[in-house]
């Protein structure tokens, strides 16, 4: 129970030193959302420094930060400068769209990692482990954004796939089969890219953990007891090799985040990537703040669950808890 | 029993709501007698389709008092009608919501006679009450309405009067040539589903993009049908429309136009491509090569409209208030104010080269601030030089400059002249250009360094702190009459931004241009409007506030199967007629 209090109280000082550093970053950077508004020569200065008064920005740092944090406190994350709502009512359609990405991508990698890492360490040396390595590099050295280019150029050729967004022009149209079909055809490539760009990384953490479990004194002795090979991997190696993958879980996270915005800025996903880039182009001050906070949040999630698992599977760990 | 015949009601009309929308979706309205519909005179094309587009951001808000980014403005744009039009092909200001107008013969009042029988999308009738409330709301200064400046002459607002159901009246301050241009996207509110948010002082707060489609109408050919954030914009006809094609029918004649959101240039020529979007505009000469080269192929009409209004412009920073912190700003100011150290640079540029270079051969070197795209208004008695190293030191000699043995120039005082020339981060072609630029005034001895800069930040250098040496900007797109640009001209100008903050000219030539400029906007008569302006042009030609560099050309395109695809230099280029346009 103290474990998980202090992993929470953590999380908790972590999210307000993002925030701190997140606001003050943007409002110290000379420039504010107004700035562009100075250049049109239709609109005079007194209009722009009215919006600037309406907006707050011509108050000291220090005061609207803490206006910021007592709102924050009750779940309101401020105002939109430039869509006039509610940043979290702006956020909301778009976390959900970006889960729709990460969560499946998130489960696919583990699933290939796991068994492309467990064959790769099983035939350790031999041409399957060959194969899988040359592959791992092979994508490690490419950038995330060759990857998502060369797919997207693939869908535009081949005319298998849509190029772009999350369902088709015509989509109220569809049936519910169809629709379904049609999010997941535009779908696939987003999550094929982040599937490509996260599982070197796990592949080659899979692998080495098994092979280390693989050389331990218990499984030679398992082995000498004449436990089946097979089994002697899935009942007694992997688990043994499963406590750094775990915390590792908490940490792809992150990892599938910063490639999702990417990824969704290219193939116009209409998730948090794409915002963040405009707000952040515009100075949208909450907005930023909003979309870093999430992102801050679950990759605590993601953390906090690998804990959890930790916990669950490493009787060490428990003890140490208590 | 009362809970049975509530929810029955209920039913019912939930059904006949629906069944309303649908029909009325679907069909537009027959033209009643004694309505007062415009004729468009494009050629007549087929009812039924749609037609989809690419936007590289999402609408900030559907409220046309507030908004200010383009892709609101695109949209709303489709919503909502003004009462004169700049017409986009022709230049010139037709009638829209309005009949007809009348000038006073001391310039100072518009009668305007407003069409009648018009009605809104929701079906609601249009009269002079929406008119007068739509000029107070932009005109109160507590909404903060950016259009509100366009309608401030010699500080005072524009007073609208109401005469009668259908004419109300518009009283200048002082005579504004050219104020029925002021009307352009101007759009006219509903007066029945606005007056309220109004009275409680949150019109700012309406219409933004959560609203329901029920609570908006406009007078545009299209009303909004769906927002999907991050995704897309639906709009669908408004059956109620004011314009009728040569056939009595009523426009629109797309059903729908869908705004997808695409925030990156290349992954909308691929969208393009792919035929998901049917027309594309603001497209680079590269991109634009790229599907001028597959035209053939894939069904695509692509076009190059020349030069739009758009003038890219070095400038130094010439202004008497600089940082402390700017150690030798002030001393770089001395050989920045020499007009004859400006003639030089612009001698010394090479502008073919940055034609070429950055606008593939698809751009115009300017000499002055006034595109050729702009024939109304443009001194074709001013010509571009070609660029001359031997003419640019020559000048500099003349003005006592010298070189060392090194060929480093070397200022009146004895300075090595060297500055910094700031540039938009995420512009890459005004890079270009700044880069250009360095490589062209090494020939002459000039040291230069290019920094580019986050767009903000620059702009925060050059109107707030004015910690900066010589920057490369960009204005104009807006409309070709030189009103709009007062601002940039005149000395206490908001945007005179090589000299801010300053009330009295600091030289002849510029106290020349400020009066100038103001003549012209009290000058009625074109003729007279246009020989103040030739002296303005060649004013800047001669003493190079703004050393205007090149104008892009407008590219744009649309698959053939688009009818009545007629794009235009003036913003928004492809959608002005989106009323006309047809799916063949």
């Amino acid at each position: 129970m103290r474990f998980l209090l202090n992993r929470l109280i953590h999380a908790i000082f972590l999210l307000f030193g993002v925030s701190l550093l997140s606001f003050l970053l943007l409002s110290l950077a000379p420039g504010d959302y107004l700035s562009e508004m100075q250049l049109n020569p239709q609109i005079s200065p007194e209009t722009v420094a009215a919006l600037r008064h309406q907006y707050n920005l011509d108050r000291p740092i220090p005061v609207r930060y803490s206006h910021w944090v007592a709102a924050a406190v009750k779940g309101d994350l401020g105002f939109s400068f430039a869509y006039n709502v509610p940043v979290t009512k702006l956020l909301s359609s778009r976390i959900l769209n970006t889960l729709l990405l990460t969560i499946p991508a998130t489960i696919l990698a583990w699933i290939i990692a796991i068994a492309v890492g467990v064959i790769s360490a099983a035939k350790q040396g031999r041409w399957e482990d060959q194969v899988a390595s040359a592959g791992t590099t092979t994508l490690l050295i490419t950038p995330d954004i060759l990857i998502a280019l060369v797919f997207l150029w693939v869908a535009l050729r081949s005319g298998y796939f849509p190029v772009g967004g999350m369902v088709s022009v015509g989509f109220d149209e569809l049936t519910a089969t169809q629709k379904l079909r049609d999010i997941t055809l535009h779908a696939a490539i987003p999550i094929t890219i982040l599937v490509l760009s996260i599982i070197p990384v796990l592949i080659r953490h899979v692998r080495a953990t098994m092979i280390e479990a693989l050389h331990s004194p218990f499984v030679r002795a398992a082995r000498a007891h004449g436990i089946p090979r097979s089994r002697l991997l899935l009942r007694h190696v992997f688990p043994a090799a499963a406590n750094p993958l775990v915390s590792l879980f908490g940490l792809s996270i992150a990892n599938l985040l910063g490639v999702g915005l990417i990824t969704e800025v290219v193939m116009s996903w209409p998730g948090m990537g794409p915002l963040l880039l405009e707000s952040v182009q515009a100075r949208d001050l909450y907005v930023v703040i909003g979309a870093i906070l999430i992102s801050a949040f679950v990759l605590q999630t993601g953390i906090f669950v690998s804990d959890l698992l930790l916990l669950a599977c490493d009787p060490r760990i428990r003890k140490g808890a208590r | 029993m009362f809970r049975i015949t509530w929810v029955r009601h209920v039913f019912i009309l939930a059904v006949l709501a629906a069944a309303q929308s649908l029909w009325a979706a679907d069909a537009a309205q027959p033209v009643r007698p004694g309505e007062d519909v415009a004729v468009s005179t494009a050629e007549s094309g087929k009812f039924g389709g749609r037609l989809s587009i690419a936007l590289r951001s999402e609408p900030k808000t559907f409220n046309p008092v507030t908004l200010v980014d383009g892709s609101s403005r695109e949209i709303t744009g489709r919503l909502h009608a003004d009462l004169l039009h700049i017409n986009r092909a022709s230049q010139q200001t037709e009638p829209a919501l309005a009949k007809s107008w009348k000038v006073s013969k001391d310039g100072l009042t518009y009668t305007v006679a407003l069409r009648h029988g018009i009605r809104f999308s929701d079906g609601v009738p249009f009269d002079a009450d929406d008119v007068v409330f739509s000029f107070q709301v932009y005109l109160d200064e507590k909404v903060h309405s950016p259009q509100r400046d366009l309608l401030v002459v010699n500080d005072k607002p524009i007073v609208v009067k109401k005469l009668d159901q259908y004419t109300v009246a518009f009283q200048l301050a002082q005579p504004y040539a050219a104020a029925e241009r002021l009307f352009d996207n101007i759009a006219i509110l509903p007066k029945h589903l606005l007056a309220k948010a109004y009275e409680q002082g949150k019109i700012g707060e309406s219409w933004n993009i959560s609203a329901h489609p029920a609570e908006m109408a406009g007078l545009g050919p299209f009303r909004l049908k769906e927002y999907l954030p991050g995704q897309r914009v639906t709009l669908e006809r408004n059956p109620y429309y004011w314009k009728t094609n040569k056939e009595k029918k009523r426009l629109p004649y797309l059903d729908e136009m869908t705004f997808l959101f695409v925030p990156s240039e290349d992954a909308q020529i691929i969208r393009f491509q792919s035929g998901d979007t049917d027309v594309i505009s603001r497209i680079s000469a590269d991109n634009f090569a790229l599907l001028e080269r597959d035209q053939q192929s894939r069904g695509l009409h692509m076009v190059d409209l020349g030069p739009g209004l758009e003038f890219n412009f070095l400038f130094f920073n010439l202004n008497s208030v600089v940082p402390k912190s700017a150690n030798t700003l002030a001393a770089k100011q001395q050989v920045f104010r020499q007009v004859a150290f400006r003639q030089a640079v612009s001698a010394a540029i090479d502008r073919d080269a940055i034609i070429k270079l950055v606008y593939r051969g698809r751009g115009t070197a300017l000499v002055t601030q006034v595109t050729p795209a702009n024939k109304l208004w443009r001194n074709d008695k001013i010509v571009l030089q070609k660029r001359s190293v031997d003419r640019a030191k020559d000048i500099l000699r003349r003005a006592n400059f010298t070189w060392k043995p090194d060929g480093t120039l070397l200022s009146p005082s004895g300075s090595p002249v060297e500055f910094t020339i700031l540039s938009s981060a995420s512009n890459a072609q005004r890079t270009q250009m700044a880069t250009i630029i360095q490589q062209d005034l090494k020939d002459i001895g000039i040291t230069v360094q290019v920094v580019p800069m986050e767009f903000r930040a620059l702009l925060d250098r050059v109107f707030q702190s004015h910690d900066y040496e010589a920057a490369v900007l960009a204005l104009g797109g807006g409309d070709v009459d030189p009103n709009p640009q007062m601002n940039v001209w005149v000395e206490d100008g908001s945007n005179h931004m090589w000299d801010l903050g300053e009330t009295k000219p600091a030289t002849p030539w510029e106290a020349e241009i400020d009066s100038l400029m103001k003549k012209q906007l009290s000058t009625l008569k074109v003729a007279d409007r246009k020989k103040l302006y030739d002296r303005v042009q060649q004013l800047v030609a001669d003493n190079l506030p703004l050393i205007c560099l090149a104008s892009p050309n407008i590219l744009v395109g649309a698959k053939n199967k688009v009818g009545n695809f007629n794009p235009s230099i003036l913003d928004p280029y492809v959608l002005w007629n989106s009323e006309e346009l047809f799916i063949r």
